[in-house]
C-alpha cells in the first residue's frame, strides 16, 4: 500500500459542485409536465373528522385532483414501524387520516395541481370538519391516565421495557451514598438545511416507478414503498440526488413517499412535493423527548456501585421508522465510559398528540450520555472532588477491554483516560481551575464542564438491526482505467465520495481523480443499508476495502498470466504488480521465492506479451480483463469485486470534551470561553472530514444545551414553527473550536476506524450544560434543565 | 392567551352600550368583518377577514353575547375558522362611567391553532392590541351619533386620524 491519501487532509471531492450551486437535490430534477402535490394538514392536536369538502379546490383552475383518507384506504399500506419489541402496540398508521387526526400537521389530503402556487391556494379551499378531541401533550401525564390516544390499546403506553445487568438492588445497598436527579431531554428539530422532497414518475409501458427522494436510505425505502403500493421492489427505482442533510428525519419511510409514488400512477404524470419548513417543523420527526430519573449509587472513595434510569419516551401520536427502539439505545450507553457493576432501566413509551420522535443525530445515546454524565457531575458535587477525578476514578483500563458493560454490550477499544489526560493538558486544566477560584472571588461567575462520553456506532451487526446491519460495495475497473466504486451506503454530506475514493486509491495505487463513487439510486448500486448510526465508513467503508482486496486477488492472478509468473511471485507495490517488487521484498527479509525478470517459472506460456514489461499497473491489467484475449483459465472477464460486510460488533468511539463558559451576571447571558475535544474514533481516513463532523455535531449540542426546543402548547398547538420561533444556534453563538484526537485502532473491521457522525452531537451537551452549572454553583446550583437561555440564569441569579 | 386592555370613548355609557350590542354598528367597527348576521338571540354568525403578519385569510364562525347587565357588562364568545387555522374563546367588558364618556376595561382569554399559531403566536398579542384600537376608535366615532342617524364613514386612513387625534386630545387634557 503506498499510502497517499489515507489519513491525510483531502479536499472534498464534493464540494466544487455544492459551492458553486451546480449540485441537484429533488428539487432541481425537473421531468416535463411534472405536477404538483401540497398537502392539506390538521390543525388540531386530536380531534375526528366529521367531513371533508374538497369541491371548492377541485373547481379551482389548475387543481387536477385531490386525494383524501377515504380515496387511498385500501390502496397504500401503513407507514412501517421496524422495530420489534415484546408487546409494542403499534397504532395503524395510514398514509392519510381517515376518521381521526392525531396530531398538528397530520396529513389529511393531498392536492396535485399544475403548479406549485395553485397547489399551495387550494389547501385553503379544502373545508375540513373537526370535532376536537381532548389533547394529551405531557408525556406523564399521557403515561398516567390522560386522554387515550388510540382507542383500541386502552391507554398511552406503548411499551414498557426493562434491560439491564447486575444485582441493581444490592448494588444500592452496597452504596455509602446516592444522588438522584430528574433530567429532561428537550425535543428538538433536526432541521436539516434541505427539507425533504419527492419526485414520483411511472412509465406505464415498462411498469416502472421513479423515486426522487430526499432520503438516507434508498434500498430499505425501496422495500417499504413497494410493499406499501404493492409494486414489484424490482419496478421500483429510488434515486437521492444530494441529500442536503439528514441528521437521522431521513433515516424514515414516510407517507409523502408513498403517496407521490402511488399518485404518479394514477394520473400517468410525474408529481413532486417540496416540503416547507413549517411542514418540516409540524410533520418531520423530532428527535429526544425523554424525562427521567436517575439514581447513581456510589462509595465516599468515589466507585460507583450501581446505576438506574426510569424514563418516560413521548414517542408522539404514530411510530415512525424506528421511534419506539429510540430509548431502547439509551438503555444500551447507560455504562457510560464506566465501571458501573449493576445497571437497570426502565422504559415507558408513551403516545402523544404530538409528531412522532425518532432517529436525531445521537438517537437515543446523547441522552444516555448526558444523564451519566450529569449524574457523575451530581456524585462529585456530593463528595467535593474534581468531577474529572470522578471520572478518572471509574474509567476501565485500556487493558479490560473488550470490556464488558452491565448493560450487555462489549466494548471493542478504548483508553478513556489518555483522552482525559489530553484534553485536560491542552486546555490547561489544573491553571484553569486556579483561574476560575480568583474570578469567582472577583465575582465573575466562570464555569468548568467536562465530559468523558463513549458512544455505540457503526449499526451494527445484523442480530442487532432491525433490517440488517451490514453494507456492501462494488469496486470496478472500467477498460479506460477509470475506478468506479458503488456503495449502498447512502451518504448525504459526509464526504464519503471523497473518504471512500482515498481509501480505493490507496489501495489500488491509482490517482485519486481516477475514482468515481457512486450512490443513492437502486437501479444502479446493489442493495445498501444506508448511512445513519456512524456507520458508512466503519461498516461501508470497509466494504469498499473488502472488495478492493477481493479485486486485487483476480488482478493478480491475472497480472502472474501477463507476467508469465506465479501468481505467488507477484507482489503489488505503488499500484504496480511487479516481479522486481517481489524482488526487492525478498531482499528486505519477506521470505517469497525469488523469480528473476525475464525467467518465467516452468509450465507457464511461451512468448511473453507484456512487451517486455516487467510490471503492470492496475490498469493495464482491467484492460487486459476486459478485451479478455488472454485471461488464465477459469477467470471471468471483467474486474469488479463485490463485498457485503458484516460487522462482528459495534464500535465504541469515545473522548473527552471540556467546556469553559462565562456567565453575565447583569443579564444571565452565558458565553464561552474555551472548547477543548478530543475524540478517539479510532484510525482516520481524512482528518479534515473527521474534524467537520466533529464542529457540526457540537453545534447542535450547543443548539440543544442552549437553545432549541419543540414546543406544544396545550392544546398540542406547534408554537415553534417557524425558524424565528425555533431558535437554533448561529456562528456568532459557537466558539473556536480547539480539537484534537487520540487514535486506538477498532478491532472489529480491518480498517481500524469507528465512526465519528454523532460524537459531537453525544460528548458535548453534558459538557456544555456541566460548564454553565458549575459557573453558577456559588448559587447552589447542581443541575439545569435543557435549554438553559440567559433567563433561566437570571432568575437563578436574581434568586426568582 | 390573556388579551386585556382599557380604552376611553367619549359618549356615555348607555349609547356605548347599545352600539355594543348592534349588529350592525359592530359590522362596521371590527377590523375586516365581511357579515355579521343576527342568528338567534343575541347569537350571530360572522365572517371576518383578518391575519397576523403574512398569515392572512377569512375566518367563519359564531359569537355570542352572553352575562347582559346594561350599561354596565357584557361578555362575548367567538368561535371561528378559517384558513390560517381556529380561533375561539371569550371576553368580557366592563363598562364605567368616567370624566367626559366611558371607561371600557376588556380581558379575554383566546386559543388559537394551525398555523396562526405555529407562525404568528408571537406577534397575536400586538395584532390583537392593534385591532382592539381601530375597533374602539371607530366605536367611537360611532357612539358620537345618536341613534337614527346616519353612521360615520369608517376606513383605514379615517380610523387612522380619529385615533391620532384622540390621542392628541388626551395630550392635551393631561396638561
Amino acid at each position: 500500500m503506498t499510502n497517499n491519501y489515507v489519513g491525510k487532509r483531502v479536499k472534498r471531492t464534493e464540494d466544487p459542485r455544492l459551492i458553486r450551486g451546480l449540485a441537484h437535490y429533488v428539487d432541481d430534477v425537473a421531468l416535463p409536465g411534472t405536477l404538483h402535490v401540497t398537502f392539506v394538514r390538521s390543525i388540531y392536536a386530536h380531534a375526528k373528522i366529521t367531513g371533508i369538502d374538497t369541491s371548492a379546490a377541485l373547481s379551482t383552475p389548475g387543481v387536477v385532483a385531490v386525494y383524501t383518507g377515504q380515496d387511498v384506504a385500501g390502496k397504500i399500506g401503513p407507514v412501517p414501524c421496524a422495530s420489534a419489541l415484546p408487546e409494542l402496540k403499534v397504532p395503524d398508521h395510514r398514509v392519510l387520516a381517515t376518521d381521526k387526526v392525531y396530531f398538528v400537521g397530520h396529513p389529511i389530503a393531498a392536492i396535485v395541481a399544475t403548479d406549485r402556487y395553485a397547489a399551495r391556494d387550494a389547501v385553503d379551499l379544502v373545508m375540513v370538519d373537526y370535532e376536537e378531541l381532548p389533547v394529551v401533550t405531557d408525556v406523564e401525564q399521557a403515561a398516567n391516565g390522560g386522554p387515550v390516544i388510540h382507542e383500541a390499546f386502552g391507554d398511552n403506553i406503548a411499551y414498557k421495557l426493562t434491560s439491564g445487568e447486575g444485582d441493581i438492588d444490592a448494588a444500592f445497598t452496597a452504596a455509602d451514598r446516592t444522588v438522584k436527579q430528574r433530567i429532561l431531554h428537550n425535543r428538538l428539530a433536526p432541521i436539516a438545511m434541505e427539507p425533504r422532497g419527492v419526485l414520483a414518475r411511472y412509465f406505464p409501458g415498462e411498469e416502472e416507478l421513479t423515486i426522487w427522494s430526499s432520503t438516507q436510505i434508498p434500498h430499505l425505502m425501496r422495500t417499504q414503498v413497494a410493499l406499501m403500493i404493492g409494486i414489484p421492489e424490482n419496478k421500483l427505482r429510488v434515486i437521492t440526488p444530494e441529500v442536503g442533510g439528514g441528521f437521522g428525519s431521513k433515516l424514515n419511510v414516510y407517507s409523502e413517499e408513498a403517496l407521490l409514488g402511488w399518485i404518479a400512477m394514477q394520473l400517468g404524470k410525474p408529481v413532486k412535493w417540496i416540503e416547507t419548513r413549517r411542514e418540516n417543523m409540524q410533520a418531520t420527526i423530532h428527535g429526544r423527548g425523554q424525562v427521567g430519573d436517575i439514581e447513581v449509587g456510589f462509595k465516599n472513595d468515589g466507585t460507583l456501585t450501581g446505576l438506574r434510569y426510569s424514563v418516560f419516551a413521548d414517542l408522539g401520536a404514530y411510530h415512525q421508522l424506528l421511534t419506539p427502539a429510540i430509548p431502547t439505545l439509551t438503555g444500551l450507553m447507560l455504562s457510560g465510559a464506566y465501571k458501573i457493576p449493576a445497571i437497570q432501566m426502565n422504559i415507558t413509551g408513551c403516545f402523544t398528540n404530538k409528531m412522532a420522535t425518532d432517529a436525531y443525530r445521537g438517537a437515543g445515546r446523547p441522552e444516555a450520555t448526558y444523564v451519566v454524565e450529569r449524574a457523575l457531575d451530581l456524585v462529585a458535587a456530593e463528595l467535593g472532588v474534581d468531577p474529572a477525578e470522578v471520572r478518572r476514578k471509574n474509567f476501565p483500563s485500556p487493558d479490560e477491554f473488550p470490556f464488558h458493560t452491565a448493560t450487555g454490550l462489549d466494548y471493542d477499544s478504548g483508553d478513556y483516560e489518555t483522552a482525559l489526560n489530553k484534553a485536560q493538558e491542552i486546555i490547561g486544566y489544573a491553571q484553569l481551575r486556579e483561574e476560575q477560584k480568583k474570578a469567582r472571588d472577583e465575582g465573575r461567575l466562570i464555569g468548568i464542564g467536562v465530559s468523558t462520553y463513549v458512544e455505540i456506532c457503526a449499526l451494527g451487526p445484523s442480530q442487532a438491526m432491525p433490517a440488517g446491519g451490514w453494507e456492501s460495495a462494488t469496486v470496478r475497473i472500467e477498460p479506460t482505467g477509470k475506478v468506479t466504486v458503488l456503495t449502498g451506503a447512502s451518504p448525504h454530506g459526509q464526504g464519503q465520495e471523497t473518504s471512500f475514493a482515498q481509501i480505493v486509491a490507496d489501495e489500488l495505487g491509482v490517482n485519486i481523480n481516477d475514482v468515481t463513487v457512486i450512490h443513492g439510486d437502486t437501479g444502479v448500486v446493489q442493495y445498501g443499508i444506508g448511512t445513519f448510526g456512524s456507520r458508512a465508513t466503519a461498516v461501508g467503508g470497509t466494504a469498499v476495502f473488502v472488495a478492493v482486496q477481493k479485486l486485487k486477488e483476480k488482478a493478480q492472478k491475472i497480472a502472474a498470466h501477463m507476467l508469465k509468473a506465479d501468481a505467488s511471485h507477484i507482489l503489488f507495490e505503488g499500484g504496480k504488480y511487479s516481479l522486481q517488487a517481489a524482488a526487492a521484498a525478498s531482499a528486505t527479509g519477506v521470505s517469497e521465492p525469488v523469480v528473476p525478470v525475464g525467467q518465467a517459472p516452468a509450465g507457464a506460456l511461451p512468448e511473453p506479451e507484456t512487451d517486455g514489461k516487467s510490471n503492470l499497473t492496475i490498469q493495464d491489467i482491467a484492460l487486459a480483463a476486459h478485451l479478455a484475449k488472454d485471461l488464465p483459465p477459469d477467470t471471468e472477464p471483467g474486474l469488479s469485486a463485490t463485498y457485503f460486510f458484516e460487522p462482528k460488533n459495534f464500535t465504541f468511539p469515545f473522548g473527552t470534551h471540556i467546556a469553559v463558559v462565562e456567565v453575565d451576571h447583569e443579564t444571565g447571558d452565558i458565553k464561552f470561553l474555551r472548547y477543548v475535544a478530543v475524540d478517539d474514533c479510532g484510525r482516520v481516513i481524512n482528518p479534515m472530514l473527521v474534524d467537520g463532523q466533529v464542529h457540526g455535531g457540537i453545534v447542535q449540542s450547543i443548539g440543544q444545551a442552549m437553545y432549541e426546543e419543540v414546543v406544544y402548547d396545550e392544546q398540542g398547538q406547534l408554537v415553534t414553527g417557524t425558524l424565528m420561533d425555533y431558535a437554533v444556534p448561529r456562528a456568532k453563538h459557537i466558539p473556536n473550536f480547539e480539537l484534537d484526537r487520540t487514535e486506538t485502532p477498532s478491532p472489529v473491521n480491518p480498517l481500524g476506524v469507528k465512526g465519528v457522525g454523532e460524537a459531537g452531537t453525544i460528548g458535548a451537551t453534558p459538557a456544555i450544560v456541566g460548564a454553565i452549572v458549575d459557573a453558577l454553583a456559588p448559587f447552589g446550583v447542581r443541575h439545569l434543565d435543557m435549554p438553559v437561555k440567559p433567563e433561566n440564569v437570571w432568575r437563578i441569579i436574581n434568586g426568582n | 392567551m390573556k388579551l386585556e386592555g382599557i380604552h376611553q370613548l367619549d359618549a356615555p355609557r348607555e349609547r356605548v352600550y347599545q352600539c355594543l350590542v348592534d349588529p350592525e354598528v359592530l359590522q362596521r367597527c371590527i377590523p375586516g368583518c365581511e357579515r355579521l348576521e343576527k342568528t338567534g338571540d343575541n347569537t350571530f354568525a360572522a365572517t371576518i377577514r383578518a391575519g397576523v403578519g403574512s398569515i392572512k385569510g377569512v375566518f367563519n364562525g359564531t359569537a355570542r353575547l352572553e352575562d347582559l347587565r346594561e350599561p354596565e357588562h357584557l361578555r362575548i364568545v367567538v368561535d371561528s375558522k378559517g384558513a390560517p387555522g381556529f380561533l375561539k374563546g371569550s371576553g368580557d367588558l366592563d363598562l364605567e362611567h368616567a370624566e367626559n364618556g366611558t371607561k371600557v376595561n376588556y380581558s379575554g382569554d383566546v386559543q388559537v391553532g394551525g398555523t396562526i399559531a405555529s407562525v404568528g403566536q408571537r406577534m397575536i398579542q400586538g395584532t390583537a392590541k392593534m385591532m382592539a384600537t381601530q375597533f374602539f376608535t371607530s366605536l367611537n366615532a360611532e357612539a358620537g351619533t345618536q341613534a337614527g342617524e346616519p353612521p360615520p364613514q369608517h376606513g383605514f386612513f379615517r380610523t387612522a386620524l380619529r385615533w391620532f387625534s384622540g390621542w392628541l386630545r388626551n395630550i392635551f387634557r393631561k396638561h
